[in-house]
């Protein structure tokens, strides 16, 4: 099993999720995301970040969207440069998976973006494989 | 990469520039002190590199070097004279050595001699500058000088003083008395101000008159006496000049023995008389390497001080305009400043392209002596600037193109002169800018792409399907893919190295793209068109759809904005032309705007694929100015067709049209409504 370190519990899109602090650069507090001037599949808008645009992620566009969902109150900056809006952030495990119930992706409609789903007790969470996702964006694009 | 190397490669790509500079000035006719300047320089260069290299594990580079240093370390001592086809040796001898540093920077393992091709040559150089065995001259002691200044002399100082003397050249001295609290600053003037007019061969201590105070230097000058006008002097400083050694002091047989056996340099006619010359190149001048992440952060950081002012503008905005006018003004002037310090900082990062030239004529010059090719090189576009790192990662494909069209594309003379061609074939590189795009286009006057046979090939390999119809593009780009076999184009010049393949992902990592075209025995193009990070561009700013746009100032015609209203598809009579008229908003995929558009941009795109513009008028709600702003480029992810990046500005983003890319779907769009109608 790979040393995932410590793992962030966040909430984004109305769903609870892992993600491993070594995927990512820093989680940001929301700001406002400025729409591009046309569409994108999967892409709300841009931030600046570090003088540079940062594509933000659409929750939205992804399988499975249509819960509820709270507006961003932070935004983890992906090392791949991709922030992800997150309604909040509730926690960090460390010791990564290790200790936890292991579960395949299964019929998660987020599957083509898990490593996983994790749990120590309760439902399995999501465990998010930023490349994975990026590649599904890409995907995306390219089948407009 | 981690940041130490990455240190070392950009200060190796300094030397080896400056390295490609010094050689080529080699062969322009300057003073002979000036070139033994250049050899000098060229002698720590490979010196320095040869150190690195040992010191970082990479022991075949460094005796390569060693080698070349070696070789330089003969030309300054007098055994070697720079001759163009001397010089044309080194020149090949430092690009191996550039081309293997590029595959170090790739991780890819050292060969066993850098210097393979070039044995040969280097051999006879070393081999013509050899002393006669036990021989060693020594004329220094020729110099009218007290025995302890002379004692100080180096063994290369002595080198030169028989040099210069051997190459019918006085030595002449000149003793001056500085104060202490500047004579720093003053040796200095007085170095230069000599250097000059001839080489410094060294600057001694010298003895200080009685009852004066300060430090005294003896100036060794190979050349006539100085002249003193120039100098600056002031009063007090000059001790006296005088004649130190004259050639005619040298015995008439030692001159024949040495003449015989080293070919000195002939003395110029100049350097009897020396002409004031050109300065060295400026040593004086400070070099900062700077990490590229500080000036990345200091960018950042001029970013955030934007949006303050940006947002202290908004805030202005909604004061009364009494209030408000002086401080807005302010604000104004500020953003000015902003804007210089942006393009400062973007400028650093920025060299001219023809750093990349300066590596590719040596190169042609060579292989077209070594494949019996005479060739004649144009170079256009040298001035462009792009980013550093940039120029620096297309070193290494550009060689392998130029190498392919030298070996693959221009026939031998005796084929050309059967076709009816010149005998001399043709090389034209040119970059130009378009937008925030460079392009490059390596045009050869050769036999072009045998398509037939790529055709044949890919459909061996099972690349193309058999009984299908396939384009001449889709032929060209097969050359690109990998894998696909070029074992008969394999030689010794281009079947080494990279191959095309590699050539195309090299160019796509740095997000530009590759063309290939070319027609049967006529020539064929290379055209790699590379995105710039960051570039300052001029543009008209609009709005549209409730955001705003910049239109590069490049490609705007007309501003027009009347009573008439236009809708999608609508003809405009403008610039005695009737124009189609489509609206920005429905080029961005935004839908037509219920109530038409009243104000047009005429945008036109120059130089199509028959060199002709072409123009549309294309629709906004808005003008309202005009401006310099810092592009940045959208990340592949945030690309969105027809816009080239963005710029914050006070309003928020600006979006920067691809005004190529807008015509385009401007195009698609009226063709979707005559499709529709």
């Amino acid at each position: 099993m790979p040393d995932d370190g410590i793992l962030l519990l966040a909430r984004a899109s109305g769903r609870d999720l892992l993600m491993a602090a070594s995927d990512l650069l820093e989680v940001l507090p929301a700001g406002p995301v400025t729409p591009l001037p046309g569409p994108l599949p999967g892409i709300a808008g841009v931030v600046l970040y570090e003088g540079e645009f940062l594509p933000v992620l659409d929750w939205g566009a992804l399988p499975g969207a249509g819960g509820e969902v709270a507006g961003a109150t932070s935004m983890a900056v992906l090392k791949r440069r991709l922030a992800l809006p997150l309604e909040f952030l509730s926690g960090a495990l460390e010791g990564g998976r290790e200790g936890m119930r292991i579960e395949p992706p299964g019929e998660d409609p987020w599957a083509p973006f898990m490593v996983c789903a994790c749990a120590i007790e309760g439902p399995a969470l999501p465990l998010l494989d930023p490349d994975k996702l990026i590649d599904w964006l890409h995907q995306r694009r390219t089948s407009r | 990469m981690d940041q130490p190397f990455e240190d070392v490669w950009a200060e190796w790509e300094d030397l080896f520039g400056q390295a490609r500079q010094t050689l080529a000035s080699l062969k322009e006719s300057q003073p002979a002190h000036v070139v033994q300047a250049g050899v000098s320089a060229l002698f720590r260069t490979t010196h320095t590199l040869k150190g690195m290299a040992g010191m970082l594990g990479f022991p075949s580079f460094s005796r390569a070097a060693h080698r070349m240093e070696d070789i330089f370390d003969l030309m300054r001592k007098g055994r070697l004279r720079s001759t163009d086809s001397l010089v044309e040796t080194l020149e090949a001898g430092m690009q191996a050595l550039e081309s293997g540093f590029e595959g170090l920077k790739r991780g890819r393992p050292e060969p066993e001699d850098y210097l393979q091709g070039l044995r040969r040559e280097l051999g006879e150089l070393e081999a013509l500058a050899r002393p006669a065995a036990g021989e060693s001259q020594d004329l220094s002691a020729l110099l009218d000088l007290p025995a302890e200044p002379l004692k100080a002399l180096s063994d290369y100082e002595r080198t030169r003083v028989t040099s210069a003397l051997m190459d019918g050249l006085p030595i002449h001295g000149l003793a001056i008395c500085l104060d202490f609290a500047t004579f720093d600053d003053r040796l200095r003037r007085f170095s230069e101000g000599m250097a000059r007019q001839g080489e410094i061969i060294s600057t001694l201590p010298w003895e200080v008159p009685e009852g004066r105070e300060g430090l005294a230097f003896m100036i060794l000058l190979a050349g006539s006496a100085p002249e003193l006008d120039g100098l600056a002097t002031e009063p007090g400083e000059i001790l006296e000049v005088r004649l130190l050694a004259d050639p005619e002091w040298v015995p008439k047989s030692l001159r024949a023995e040495v003449g015989a056996e080293a070919e000195p340099v002939p003395a110029p006619a100049t350097e009897a008389a020396p002409e004031p010359s050109p300065a060295l190149p400026a040593q004086e001048t400070e070099i900062l390497r700077l990490p590229a992440q500080r000036v990345e952060a200091l960018e950042a950081r001029l970013m955030s001080v934007a949006q303050m002012r940006d947002a202290l503008s908004g805030l202005l905005r909604h004061a009364p305009p009494a209030q408000a006018e002086v401080p807005l003004g302010i604000l104004g002037r500020m953003e000015e400043g902003l804007l210089d310090v942006q393009k400062a900082l973007l400028q650093m990062r920025m060299v001219k392209v023809e750093t990349l030239f300066s590596r590719i004529e040596p190169m042609v010059r060579m292989l077209g002596r070594d494949m019996g090719k005479p060739v004649r090189l144009t170079l256009q576009g040298g001035d462009l600037e792009m980013e550093r790192g940039i120029v620096g990662r297309l070193a290494e494909p550009f060689l392998h193109l130029v190498r392919n069209a030298m070996d693959h594309g221009l026939e031998p003379p005796e084929e050309r002169r059967a076709m009816g061609k010149s005998e001399t074939g043709s090389l034209r590189i040119t970059a130009s800018r378009r937008g925030r795009i460079i392009r490059f286009d390596i045009r050869d006057d050769g036999r072009g792409f045998d398509l037939a046979k790529i055709e044949e090939k890919g459909l061996a390999q099972g690349l193309l399907q058999p009984g299908l119809p396939v384009s001449q593009e889709r032929l060209h780009r097969l050359a690109l893919e990998p894998g696909f076999s070029t074992l008969d184009r394999v030689s010794q010049i281009s079947g080494r190295g990279v191959g095309m393949d590699v050539v195309r992902e090299e160019i796509e990592a740095l997000g530009g793209e590759i063309l290939l075209s070319s027609e049967w025995k006529r020539g064929s193009l290379v055209r790699l068109s590379l995105p710039l990070s960051r570039v300052v561009v001029g543009c008209l700013k609009v709005r549209s759809g409730g955001q705003t746009f910049g239109i590069p100032l490049a490609n705007v015609l007309r501003v027009q904005v009347g009573h008439v209203v236009y809708r999608g598809g609508d003809r405009v009579q403008v610039l005695g032309m009737e124009l189609p008229f489509e609206s920005l908003q429905v080029c961005l995929g935004q839908g037509d705007p219920p109530e038409g558009q009243r104000a047009f941009v005429v945008l036109s795109q120059p130089g199509g694929s028959a060199g002709a513009s072409f123009e549309i008028s294309l629709g906004v709600d808005e003008v309202y100015g005009r401006a310099e702003i810092l592009l940045r480029s959208l990340p592949e992810l945030a690309q969105v067709p027809g816009i080239m990046g963005g710029s914050l500005q006070e309003e928020g983003i600006l979006w920067v049209l691809d005004p190529e890319a807008v015509l385009g779907l401007a195009m698609d769009s009226l063709m979707r409504r005559v499709a529709h109608a």
